[in-house]
């Protein structure tokens, strides 16, 4: 492990106050033996820095997949007081509300017969890769629908059924959005881009229950062994991308005129009370809004094509959940012996509220909230549950994914795209791409291994393991 | 004239170098655009820019973000850019070739430009830009 740095339990880990000038709280992170191997210092310093900003409660924070990224690091989470604390794009990332939604079909592996037709109709179906664009055609007034109503929107142009926002964290719209904070530049680029995967990470992948961990909470989330699901991972495209850089700007300019010092100007934040903070919220909560858009006209096409192809009925495709692994959000955590509202920044990280925390459906009050975390092409994705430890620890918050450990120039010259997909379809997992570059970029080995991050959080007690999913097809973008 | 990737686990960091500061803004935006879509030649586009910034290193981020935004909203990828900076200000044209999916499809989408590891430095005859892209 690296010097300075304290363990304090068999998965914890804390960054004392000190490691930088400024800290004003500690820092904590999960960890195994295992992967402390591949942690950056770099990824280190920025958990630290995070602890510099004002109004910190508790701790600055991060999961096992904890990796170096430009802020705070991929895999933190801070909580900040109403009062004195501030909000920081920088604590979000470019792609607002990148998140990930499961649902499940009725269909087990015997009747994928016609998988490769499958794939090539769901590729067909759902624009993907660099420059790809939307099959809608928006409305000035419609784009504003989708950043004021999120989901709720999309339901309401027939994009699905009333039920499915009730199965999304904030039931697919968060409260507070402000359209009018959205920029004209980003509005221009997010009319285009509604309804399509985007490229990098994001993917729709086709995936087989490969074994259930938790019988009794793989019920309520209506999953068995050996049924076929459908994972969407996607985000708020280049809107959010383009919020997210007019806000670093605005905001640059906020935390001189407050006073703010901070060790990284990419954490330019603002008072969460000032008009610079609270119009930076609105905009932010506008494009989270337009990312579970974006994910629900997804899973209408993906609904679409099984419907088709398998004879199934629209509503035998049923969303599982849906979280947001960028975003900031006011929310009632346990602070000291109070229930304090505060500003919980995930960047890289999930919602994972215990059983009977508000915003649930009533469905999963007994369970917790379903934890979604997408592996990469060929290694399983996993189900877990929300538990009162992370509640308590984390501010309901645990891990979002794998987390590299191969940077792309290394995957570019060690691994070679066709031989990934070779290898990935002799597993028999069929890989649909416009880019085979994309495909070494992506592929298994450039990611720490996703079983042993949910085994972090699963013996931490953040979360608790539901389900093991297995890749049978991906589209990438 | 060049740029050339530096090591970095989740992201893209980038080296360019450059004999004046305006070839090394012209440098920087060839180098984003040929992250994102492979190819980045001169093919008869030109759109005009201009940004304003507080500093040398906000300037570039600014400049790197509009043609970010530019590219996607005029479907044009940049190769270059002729521009005359006056202290913190940028006049000046994007030039490149319009966007295809056959020939641009071989890079990763750029999703902002972190302030986060941004450098501009001058030594001698050289400018030296480092910047990580969000990919």
């Amino acid at each position: 492990m690296l010097e300075g740095i304290n363990r304090i339990g068999p998965f914890e880990w804390e960054v004392p106050v000190g490691f930088v000038p400024g800290m004003r709280v500690p820092g904590r992170f999960f960890l195994s033996d295992e992967l402390s191997q591949t942690l950056e210092r770099g990824a280190i310093t920025q958990l630290a820095n995070v602890a510099t900003m004002p109004g910190i409660i508790r701790n600055s924070l991060a999961m096992p997949d904890i990796h170096w990224g430009y802020g705070f690091p991929i895999g933190g989470v801070a909580a900040f007081g109403l009062d004195d604390g501030v909000i920081s794009p920088g604590g979000v990332g470019f792609d607002i509300n990148c998140g990930v939604r499961i649902l499940t079909t009725p269909l087990t592996r015997k009747d994928l017969q016609k998988k490769q037709e499958l794939i090539e109709n769901l590729f067909a179906a759902v624009p993907t890769g660099v420059g790809a664009k939307s099959t809608l055609r928006l409305a000035q007034k419609e784009l504003t629908g989708m950043l004021s109503q999120g989901a709720k929107w999309a339901v309401k142009q027939g994009y699905g059924i009333p039920d499915d926002v009730l199965f999304c964290e904030e039931q697919g719209a968060m409260e507070g959005a402000d359209p009018d904070a959205v920029s004209a530049k980003a509005r221009q680029r997010g009319m285009p881009q509604s309804g399509t995967l985007g490229s990098g990470n994001h993917f729709l992948e086709i995936q087989e229950v490969a074994e259930v961990y938790d019988p009794k909470a793989a019920e309520a989330f209506g999953l068995a062994a050996g049924q076929i699901c459908v994972m969407i991972h996607c985000g708020s495209r280049g809107l959010g991308h383009q919020v997210c850089t007019d806000y670093i700007q605005i905001l640059e300019g906020a935390t001189k005129k407050y006073g703010i010092t901070l060790p990284d100007r990419q954490l330019a934040c603002a008072p969460l009370q000032s008009p610079e903070g609270q119009k930076y919220f609105g905009a932010m909560a506008a494009s989270a809004n337009y990312a579970w858009a974006n994910r629900q006209v997804i899973m209408h096409m993906v609904r679409g094509v099984f419907a088709r192809m398998f004879g199934l009925a629209y509503e035998e495709l049923r969303l599982v959940y849906d979280v947001a692994h960028n975003v900031a959000k006011f929310e009632e955590h346990r602070v000291g012996g109070d229930r304090r509202r505060v500003c919980v920044h995930r960047k890289g990280a999930t919602r994972a509220f215990g059983p009977g925390a508000a915003d649930l459906p009533p469905a999963y009050l007994s369970t917790g909230q379903p934890v979604i975390i997408p592996g990469s092409m060929g290694t399983p994705s996993f189900l877990l549950r929300g538990t009162e430890a992370a509640m308590e620890k984390t501010f309901g918050s645990t891990c979002h994914g794998a987390g590299r450990v191969m940077s792309r120039t290394k995957a570019k010259h060690a691994l070679s795209g066709n031989v990934v997909r070779q290898t990935l379809a002799a597993e028999g997992i069929i890989v649909r791409a416009h880019n085979p570059g994309a495909l070494a970029d992506e592929a298994p080995q450039v990611y720490k291994p996703s079983g042993e991050v949910v085994r972090v959080v699963h013996e931490a007690g953040i979360s608790r393991l539901v389900a093991r999913l297995t890749p049978l097809g991906v589209i990438k973008g | 004239m060049t740029f050339r990737e530096l090591e970095h686990t989740a992201d893209v960091r980038i080296r360019v170098e450059a004999g004046s500061l305006e070839e090394l803004f012209s440098e920087a935006a060839r180098a984003l655009m040929t992250i994102m879509y492979g190819v980045a030649e001169v093919g008869g586009l030109e759109v005009p820019v201009e940004v304003s910034a507080h500093d040398r290193e906000s300037l570039m981020h600014t400049f790197l973000s509009e043609v970010l935004y530019i590219s996607e909203v005029r479907d044009i990828v940049v190769s270059g850019a002729r521009v005359t900076i006056t202290g913190n200000d940028l006049t000046g044209t994007l030039y490149g070739e319009p966007f295809s999916p056959e020939k641009h499809s071989s890079g990763m989408e750029v999703k902002g430009i972190s302030f986060s590891g941004l450098s501009v430095a001058h030594a001698h005859d050289s400018y030296t830009l480092e910047v990580i892209f969000d990919v």
